[in-house]
């Protein structure tokens, strides 16, 4: 039972959390002065401590630090009793255990903190024992440069001892580095403890400014994993040592501890400004769902045209000027980096419609392959009756001629070489390029829409499954999906590219053999939210933010999930899901 | 005397543990040693109860301490300096002594007043060196002052002191007894002996004239904080200089040796030497206890071995060199460094979640 802790906002692994003691504090933060350490089994016998709501009561313990071989960790180890107050067990990271208390603080820290693959297999292994809506803490070990990739990767408190040690020791720390105090011309900081002259700035102000630099780090991080941005930011930050730069790169390879801890969606936008963006879950999910859920719809042919700056896509002047030459005879797919391609029906998904990414017009050799590699998926899952090509030189022209040459194709190049796909000469190419195609009416375009994101949603096929026959209303992109007139399915989100059911809707799609995500629930009829001790099991493939079908003795609806799908079977605490529709049984 | 298979339940287990992990750990090790040649052997001063005194410090290579063989103790690396086929002839050890002899009047101009023999075991334990070998050797030195012989405390009875007494020797048996924590002991050392069994082992050197014991301490064995550490060593010397019979106490920090569990601790993060600040600390607060407290810490100033931030260590292990001479503490007033203010946030804050807190 988790009692004192609640998390509120997750940004992947990353988690807004609440000490729920007398006096709540939020995490990631400092807890330092609120643990109260009952003392190690190693040097004595302890009595269990009586403990109370204003601490963290650290429960009688034997720490195992790095190195302790497993015999002596399993015959050591201390049972930790069921107590009525805030407490934490001690576990080491090489073999944790869920002990039933609301936090656990890691005995084999300093091991695992300083080496990216060490401290990622600790803190993934750690996380899969311990339950989801328990803090985890590192004592030790936080500094201003390393805190925030430890929250990113999943540690939600940490204290100031690692600070003032290196205060003591002549260290300055900041968030980029640790300076030799005596190389210190000037002090990088204005903190209240370096306002007095530099001569002044005695080893104490160092650990004093050590713990502010620290503190200011963490309310970074928790406006960072607010704003669902912690990700941007780590990219740029880890870079200021090697070893959190590794740790973000292992971190990516654990791809089902993130991929389960990631959203499907987020208000904010998403920074696509390193190599690394590559790896992310949110770019490397875009590219699975669309080439292994999406499924072109149109008999059209094929064009390819680059990505604009403005979102979504359709919006852009660039584009404004592709639609005008094509006139909907042919399939838009946009090429671009780092997404892959973004056919016109996903153009409003997430992160589609919101990654920002820096434009020189120079491609790497690893975003040239990447792009080629999904065109390629693309074009083997989806037919079409020829593919132009209304690509500028730089990079995409690069990755169509590979693709190309790979699938054997026979592309058509509307863009002259450095010539601009804009241009009135390749716009004239293209629309003479798709001369004698029949223009689609909007009624197909926007059904093929309204099944893509379903498609891209739900699952491969679900489109079809689901939206058989239906009628749409209202304007693009605000489709509203209708069975009759009176009859309202669903409602298309225009800032996610999601569908949002109605109770008819999720009557439809229970109904269908579309993949569906459950959440059972007890006997009771939810109203608002569905608090997770309320939950009895759920789909294990759930995200945050996924449309999932509520269902229980008393109660059926429709709702957007707001943890993961484990994380609601295991957690005491919090919201698993908020209600859309909800009807009594 | 408590055995490896004690009927307490959760004792054997943590014993059976440590036991089997220390045998895996010394698997490793490959090296074998020639039976005629000692471990080691040095001359140096030392403080006795008769004052300072010149020494000839012998390791006899006597086939290596029994326990070791079951596993041994955590910190304990010497088990590997054992001969092969683990137990040494009689003329095999007096082919030692007599090397040992050849060192000392090589290099000094007379013989020492006091000999030291260890074994990386029980010197007193007949399995290890037998009556005759034990009898020779006390002839050998008989017209010596005194002599210390380390044993563990089972292995003490008067006959076998008398032996030496009888020459008029002083004798000390050295006793690993490593804290007077009994739980210490056991868990974090892996010994399987108790305070008890030291304070037998006393009343029986204090009932022959002239024998006496030196207990030996270990400060901070694993899994114990800088704090804990320090602590235990304090209540371990008042309890041990207040036992009738024992009059010294030497009390030294634990040292990184290869081949043990600590050796494993250590690379992967997980140990760290005491400071030499813990060691004056604890000088420092038994000076006023009533008997000799020396401490000899080996490796000062290494990463294996006790140390402070590198630019101090030297001045302090002088310092601790002085203080056992003179056994005076206001020696350590005259040392400081900025790096004792590290050492004091240590104490403060090293828990069993968060430790070492620093290399």
């Amino acid at each position: 039972m988790t009692e004192y802790f609640e998390v509120h906002e997750r940004d992947g692994a990353a988690r807004l959390g609440e000490l729920r003691l007398e006096t709540p504090r939020t995490t990631p933060a400092l807890v330092g002065d609120l643990l109260e350490d009952s003392g190690s089994r190693w040097s004595a016998d302890r009595e269990m401590p009586t403990g109370d709501e204003s601490a963290l009561t650290v429960l009688p313990h034997r720490g195992f630090p790095g190195g302790t071989a497993e015999p002596v960790r399993e015959s050591f180890a201390v049972d930790y009793p069921d107590v009525a107050f805030p407490s934490v067990a001690v576990v080491s990271s090489a073999g944790p255990a869920n002990h039933g208390t609301d936090a656990y603080v890691v005995s084999d820290v300093q091991s695992v903190v300083g080496h990216g693959a060490a401290l990622v297999e600790a803190v993934v292994r750690l996380r899969e024992a311990i339950p989801s809506d328990t803090a985890l803490i590192f004592s030790g070990v936080a500094t201003p440069r390393n805190v925030a990739l430890l929250a990113y990767a999943g540690v939600d408190a940490f204290d100031a001892t690692r600070a003032t040690v290196k205060g003591t020791q002549g260290k300055y720390l900041t968030t980029e580095s640790e300076h030799f105090l005596e190389d210190l011309e000037e002090l990088p900081c204005s903190c209240p403890a370096c306002q007095g002259p530099r001569e002044a700035f005695t080893r104490a102000d160092c650990a004093e400014h050590n713990r502010n630099a620290l503190a200011a780090e963490l309310a970074v991080v928790r406006q960072r994993v607010r704003d669902g941005r912690i990700r941007d930011y780590i990219e740029g930050q880890a870079r200021h040592d090697q070893w959190l730069t590794a740790a973000m790169r292992e971190l990516d390879s654990q791809w089902s501890y993130l991929e389960e801890r990631t959203p499907i969606l987020r208000e904010g936008d998403l920074d696509a400004a390193t190599e690394d963006t590559l790896r992310r879950v949110e770019i490397q999910r875009f590219a699975d769902r669309v080439t292994s859920r999406y499924r072109n719809r149109f008999d059209a042919p094929l064009v390819l045209v680059p990505c604009s700056a403005r979102k979504p896509y359709s919006e852009s002047q660039s584009h404004t000027q592709f639609h005008r030459a094509i006139q909907w005879r042919g399939h838009l797919v946009s090429m671009t980096s780092p997404i892959g391609v973004v056919p016109q029906e996903l153009e409003t998904t997430y992160p589609a419609q919101h990654y920002d990414t820096v434009v020189t017009g120079r491609w790497s050799a690893d975003e040239k392959d990447f792009v080629a590699r999904i065109l390629e998926r693309y074009l083997e899952r989806n037919e079409y009756p020829y593919v132009v090509a209304h690509v500028p030189d730089e990079g995409y022209r690069d990755v169509v001629e590979r693709v190309e040459a790979e699938l054997d194709l026979d592309v058509t190049y509307t863009v002259d070489r450095d010539a601009h796909p804009t241009d009135d000469d390749s716009l004239g190419a293209l629309s003479e390029a798709l001369s004698g195609e029949p223009a689609y009416q909007k009624r197909e375009r926007e059904h093929n829409t309204v099944r893509a994101l379903a498609d891209y949603l739900l699952g491969d096929g679900a489109g079809d499954e689901l939206f058989d026959s239906f009628q749409t209303t209202s304007r693009y992109p605000r489709l509203q999906v209708r069975e009759s007139d009176e009859t309202q399915l669903a409602t298309m989100v225009p800032q996610y590219g999601t569908l949002s059911f109605t109770l008819e809707g999720a009557r439809r799609w229970v109904e269908s053999d579309a993949p569906t995500k459950r959440v059972q629930i007890d006997g009771f009829v939810p109203q608002g939210s569905v608090l997770a001790p309320g939950v009895v099991d759920a789909d294990a493939d759930i995200r945050v933010g996924d449309e999932v079908i509520v269902e229980g003795p008393r109660a059926f609806g429709i709702a957007r999930a707001e943890m993961f799908g484990r994380e609601m079977v295991e957690s005491t605490r919090g919201v698993a899901c908020e209600i859309r529709h909800v009807e009594e049984l | 005397m408590s055995q490896p298979t004690p009927e307490v339940y959760e004792q054997g287990k943590g014993m059976d543990a440590h036991n089997q992990v220390m045998r895996d750990i010394r698997s490793r090790k490959e090296k074998s040693y020639d039976p005629h040649q000692p471990t080691r052997v040095w001359l140096d001063e030392d403080n006795t109860p008769d004052g300072v005194k010149r020494s000839l410090t012998i390791i006899l290579n006597t086939g290596g301490c029994r326990w070791a063989r079951a596993g041994g103790c955590t910190m304990c690396g010497y088990v590997a300096e054992s001969v092969d086929g683990g137990s040494v002839p009689h003329e095999a050890l007096m082919d030692q002594i007599d090397v040992c002899l050849e060192h000392e009047a090589a290099n000094a101009d007379e013989p020492a007043p006091l000999i030291k023999i260890y074994t990386s075991g029980s010197f007193l334990d007949e399995r290890e060196v037998g009556a005759d070998s034990r009898r020779a050797i006390a002839e050998t030195f008989g017209d010596r002052e005194r002599i210390v012989l380390e044993s563990l405390p089972d292995f003490v009875d008067r006959e076998k002191l008398t032996d030496f007494t009888q020459y008029g020797l002083q004798t000390d048996v050295a006793v690993g007894l490593e804290t007077a924590t009994d739980r210490v002991r056991r868990d974090c050392v892996n010994k399987y002996f108790e305070f008890e069994d030291f304070e037998a082992a006393c009343a029986d050197a204090a009932a022959v004239d002239g024998a006496g014991v030196k207990a030996y301490l270990l400060m901070k064995p694993p899994f114990l904080t800088e704090s804990e550490a320090i602590e235990d060593m304090v209540e371990s010397v008042e309890r041990c200089l207040a036992v009738e019979g024992c009059h010294t106490v030497s009390m030294n920090p634990c040292n990184v040796q290869r081949y043990t569990m600590v050796d494993e601790l250590y690379f992967n993060g997980g140990y760290r030497p005491p400071w030499l600040w813990s060691v004056a600390d604890v000088l420092e607060r038994t000076a006023d206890v009533d008997g000799i407290v020396v401490s000899d810490p080996v490796g000062h100033g290494t990463d294996r071995g006790a140390h402070n931030c590198g630019e101090c260590d030297d001045l302090v292990q002088k310092a601790i060199k002085d203080f056992d001479l003179r056994q005076d503490p206001t020696v350590f007033e005259q040392v400081d460094c900025e790096c004792k203010a590290t050492w004091k946030v240590v104490l403060e804050h090293e828990t069993g979640y968060n430790q070492p807190l620093t290399r």
